[in-house]
């Protein structure tokens, strides 16, 4: 079953391959004519003003926290879905014990407003 | 390294490039159909001055952008700034390494190929943050912040429903998938999970944001969103990925949703042993095709989301949704309401 | 899986069902309301109780498992569960006009609280490293929030990030010490660790178990690895503070007692002299620094510190005695803090935190009722004799004896009386000081009741001592 594993490896190799390679050649054939103004970041052609690198708004953070959580869920969902018929009822019940959990989680974050943009 | 060896590994090597050329020049092509379907949609033409009908238009597109200038914006972080494109086109392409395109034809067939998929198809949010944080561009800071927090919402509506998908197959492998879907059009899944089967394709198009969830990259707002400093064949390369991912999730939706390989005539009384109900990548790639034409289709017709917009139905809607679905499809399962493919 | 498993943890599940139940309804509770939540948390610890007493069980000695032995329910667990309620329900009644004066969210505070009961119970009964672990980090994640809960607060939020840091670093150090005793021993059940390190110890064992030790240490907060304490203590909200002051302790020590005594018994002495130096450093340092303390929230962090290591030196003896010795010690503290704590967050009703010692300058003026209470608590504290707190001295010293540490009780006694001096300057400060400030204390009918038990429990528990002696000395 490893073996199976070889060709995806080389698979990525050169999939992140290709897109350095076209990143090379493009460098190579494409003319180099840098100067300040083409260099500056782009601001619809006003002067750049202070550092790109701002505060960003705390919603982005709280929805990658979610996010963690939720993934998380759906890696434990995956492997009890397989065998759900293995494991019947007694198993559903589990997996609902802790779905009802996470379901209690979202229905406060929902009503808190943490789900508002 | 013996003979042995290097013949399997050039072999392996042959075999990814069979994959890997076709679906460049795919993406080639749906750029020029893009702009075709959208043109005829708007009672345009399109394309049509290089070659007959416009049909050269993709490579003078492709060598245009290979002689452009790539730009190094002087506040960048030099590294980072060339990684992000390797890191977005990577995992689009990697991930057709499982892909079944009938029931021999599969690169690697391993056993749990839809974990795999996820995994891969996770990791596309980070080329875009790269991108955002090493232009050093607000454009482009705000594009990548808008673009990872919309990706990884939706991607939590898509996981629940590929639980769905899991409970009803019993299987994790993509293969295990595509058969436990035998019997006919109405045996695939997309009819027993209907409601999972829009959610998935919904989120797959937020996924890669595309219109309307292309507020990452909304012109009028933020310009190009998260590659707003990039030019030339950098560019080209988020382009690049960007259709891959499109068509990656159309062939995901054909696998998971709409029976693969498997030929919609099967079990249809008249046609049974003729050519039309013969399995094959035929069907397989008829039906990718079918969804890809979806992503433009949606283009051309529906008005873009505001941002506040697409946050409320990937976390208000969707998930919801299948939140309860995954439970209704566990009890179906049990209950036998739906029976499990062999 | 049985109904008979599910019937041993029924307390634990209550408490998590109630909790639920109040985070949702809470919710949809309007603002003039939030006083229901205080009310409903109670009863959940009431039920809670009576669920746990009226586990019908033939043998009280007796020691049962369930979920494949990874949850365990003896005496001691029976015990030690019942105080945290007692203690727990004690700084609810405490916390709820300081709640509302420091507009701190009522919900999330109870709800909160009882996820910390939860973790509090789940390791009490823990008989499997991972339970161990889950029931830590239900205690520790809880507290991290409760200690940044006023986050516009500067210092709040500065001390939730120490103890996070310091906290995740301390759950790190043990993880990495039970998965060394894993990699050695091949199970998470603490029986089997303890069947297997019977046949002979290896030196990685004893590097799990020093890791395991300074986690241990970390959690108690003894010296060295104290720091995060009195910056916790005096960053959290009052209310806050009498809460990861006193039940965590009473949890910290079962995790002790099932992971050095239950799982690596065989390693004794191992850990009897890391032990020895922890308890030293802390009766040390802790009594000490205190005298130095003009803050009366760091002055009682300090003392967490010394009485912590004194509950160590119980431990340490590796017997029986000093077993229930320092179980007797640990319940007494808890409900010690949990009283002091209660007085000042009396004292912070008009919007500030009472925590200067000039805060309690001629109390007994403005309130006789509170100085007394306060007097009584302190005392205990200080090990004044027919208080409850110096029989938790008494055995833990009279254990050291009989373990033939002579050196180590008189050190211990040096230092107690040491301790008895700042705890009898804030008596002082009550007592013979003209007071700052005249206005009168009002105190609501529920927290007068509280309080006057929590005190008079002092004077009471030491008259009584022998009843709640009695429930230790049978638990080992």
């Amino acid at each position: 079953m490893l073996n199976e594993y070889w060709p995806i490896l080389l698979f990525l190799i050169i999939a992140a391959g290709m897109g350095a390679a076209l990143v090379v050649i493009g460098s190579v054939l494409g003319p180099k004519r840098p100067d300040d103004e083409k260099l500056s970041a782009y601001e619809c052609g006003f002067e750049a003003f202070e550092d790109a690198r701002m505060k960003f708004d705390v919603r982005y953070y709280l929805v990658a926290i979610l996010f963690i959580i939720f993934d998380l869920e759906i890696a434990f969902l995956f492997p009890w879905a397989v065998v759900l018929e293995q494991i019947g009822w007694t198993g559903f019940w589990a997996m609902m014990v802790f779905l009802g959990l996470l379901v209690v989680g979202f229905i406060y974050e929902w009503k808190k407003g943490a789900l508002e943009w | 390294m013996d003979m042995q060896t290097l013949q399997t590994l050039l072999w392996t090597l042959a075999k990814i490039f069979i994959i890997i050329i076709p679906i460049t020049l795919t993406v080639a092509y749906y750029t020029y159909a893009e702009r075709k379907v959208i043109g005829y949609m708007q009672s345009r033409i399109g394309p049509n001055r290089v070659g007959p009908w416009g049909l050269l238009q993709p490579f003078a597109d492709v060598f245009k952008l290979l002689f452009k200038e790539i730009i190094l914006p002087a506040n960048a972080n030099k590294f980072l700034f060339y990684l992000a494109p390797v890191l977005t086109l990577g995992p689009a392409l990697a991930a057709w390494a499982v892909v079944p395109f009938s029931d021999w034809l599969i690169l690697a067939d391993i056993n749990a190929s839809l974990l795999y998929v996820l995994a891969l198809t996770s990791m596309g949010v980070y080329g875009i943050i790269v991108a955002g944080w090493a232009s050093n561009s607000k454009y482009a800071f705000l594009g990548a912040l808008r673009s990872a927090a919309q990706i990884i919402s939706y991607e939590i509506a898509m996981g629940f429903a590929l639980v769905c998908v899991l409970i009803a197959a019993g299987d994790i492998s993509l293969k295990g998938i595509v058969e436990a879907q035998q019997g006919g059009v109405f045996d695939w899944f997309w009819l027993p999970l209907l409601p999972m089967f829009m959610v998935y394709f919904i989120s797959g198009v937020a996924e890669t944001n595309r219109a309307p969830f292309d507020v990452a990259e909304g012109e009028s707002e933020i310009v190009a969103g998260f590659h707003v400093e990039y030019a030339g064949a950098a560019f080209a390369v988020f382009f690049l990925a960007e259709y891959a991912n499109m068509i990656l999730i159309s062939a995901l939706t054909a696998l998971l949703f709409a029976g693969g390989w498997l030929s919609p005539f099967e079990n249809v009384p008249v046609l049974g042993g003729t050519l039309l109900a013969t399995h094959g990548i035929g069907w397989f790639l008829a039906k990718t095709v079918f969804f890809m034409f979806f992503f433009l289709w949606f283009r051309a017709t529906f008005p873009r989301y505001r941002y506040d917009q697409i946050m409320r139905l990937g976390w208000k809607v969707l998930i919801p949704i299948t939140i309860v679905w995954v439970v209704v499809a566990a009890v179906l399962v049990l209950t036998g309401a739906i029976v499990r493919g062999s | 899986m049985t109904a008979a498993d599910l019937m041993l943890a029924l307390p634990e599940i209550f408490v998590l069902g109630m909790t639920c139940i109040i985070m949702l309804f809470g919710l949809w509770l309007p603002e003039e309301r939030q006083g229901m939540i205080s009310f409903v948390s109670i009863m959940t610890l009431v039920f809670a109780a009576i669920i746990l007493l009226g586990w019908d069980d033939p043998d009280p000695a007796a020691v049962s498992f369930a979920f494949n032995a990874t949850f365990v329910r003896d005496q001691m667990a029976d015990v030690l569960k019942l105080s945290a309620f007692i203690v727990l329900a004690a700084i609810l009644v405490y916390a709820r006009q300081y709640l509302r004066v420091f507009k701190v969210a009522m919900l999330e505070y109870h709800v909160l609280s009882l996820f910390l009961l939860l973790g509090v119970m789940v390791l009490i009964s823990a008989a499997s490293m991972l339970t161990v672990y889950l029931g830590l980090e239900l205690i520790a994640l809880p507290s991290y929030a409760l200690v940044a809960l006023r986050r516009d607060d500067q210092r709040s939020t500065e001390a939730a990030m120490k103890y996070f840091v310091l906290g995740s670093l301390a759950s790190g150090l043990l993880l990495y010490g039970l998965s060394m005793i894993y990699g050695v021993t091949g199970t998470l059940s603490l029986a089997q660790v303890a069947n297997i390190t019977a046949m002979g110890n290896n030196t990685v064992l004893v590097l799990g178990l020093i890791f395991v030790v300074i986690g241990i240490a970390f959690k108690l907060g003894v010296v060295p690895f104290h720091m995060w304490v009195p910056d916790v203590y005096h960053g959290a909200p009052a209310a806050v503070t009498a809460l990861i002051g006193s039940l965590p302790k009473l949890a910290v020590f079962a995790m002790a007692i099932r992971l050095l005594s239950d799982g690596l018994g065989n390693m004794q002495m191992h850990w009897m002299s890391m032990l020895v130096v922890l308890a030293t450093l802390s009766i040390v340092v802790g009594n000490l620094v205190a005298i130095a303390q003009s803050n009366l929230k760091r002055m009682l962090a300090y003392s967490t510190i010394g009485h912590m290591g004194f509950m160590l030196l119980g431990l340490l003896t590796g017997s029986d005695q000093g077993f229930s010795a320092a179980m007797f010690y640990a319940i007494v503290y808890a409900i010690m803090a949990a009283g002091a704590f209660g007085v000042m967050i009396l004292l912070s009703q008009h919007g500030v935190e009472a925590e200067h010692l000039d805060d309690y300058k001629g109390l007994s003026k403005r309130s006789p009722w509170l100085a007394l209470m306060m007097l009584m608590l302190m005392f205990s504290m200080a090990g004044v004799p027919v208080f409850a707190g110096f029989f938790a001295k008494w055995l833990v010293i009279q254990a050291v004896i009989d373990a033939g540490m002579i050196w180590l009780a008189i050190l211990a006694v040096i230092f107690s009386v040491i301790g008895a001096f700042y705890y009898l300057r804030v008596v002082k400060l009550m007592y013979f000081d003209a007071p700052d400030k005249d206005d009168a204390i009002s105190v609501p009918a529920d927290f007068r009741a509280a309080l006057t038990l929590n005190g008079s429990a002092q004077l009471l528990l030491g008259i009584f001592a022998n009843i709640l002696i009695g429930l230790c000395v049978a638990s080992f």
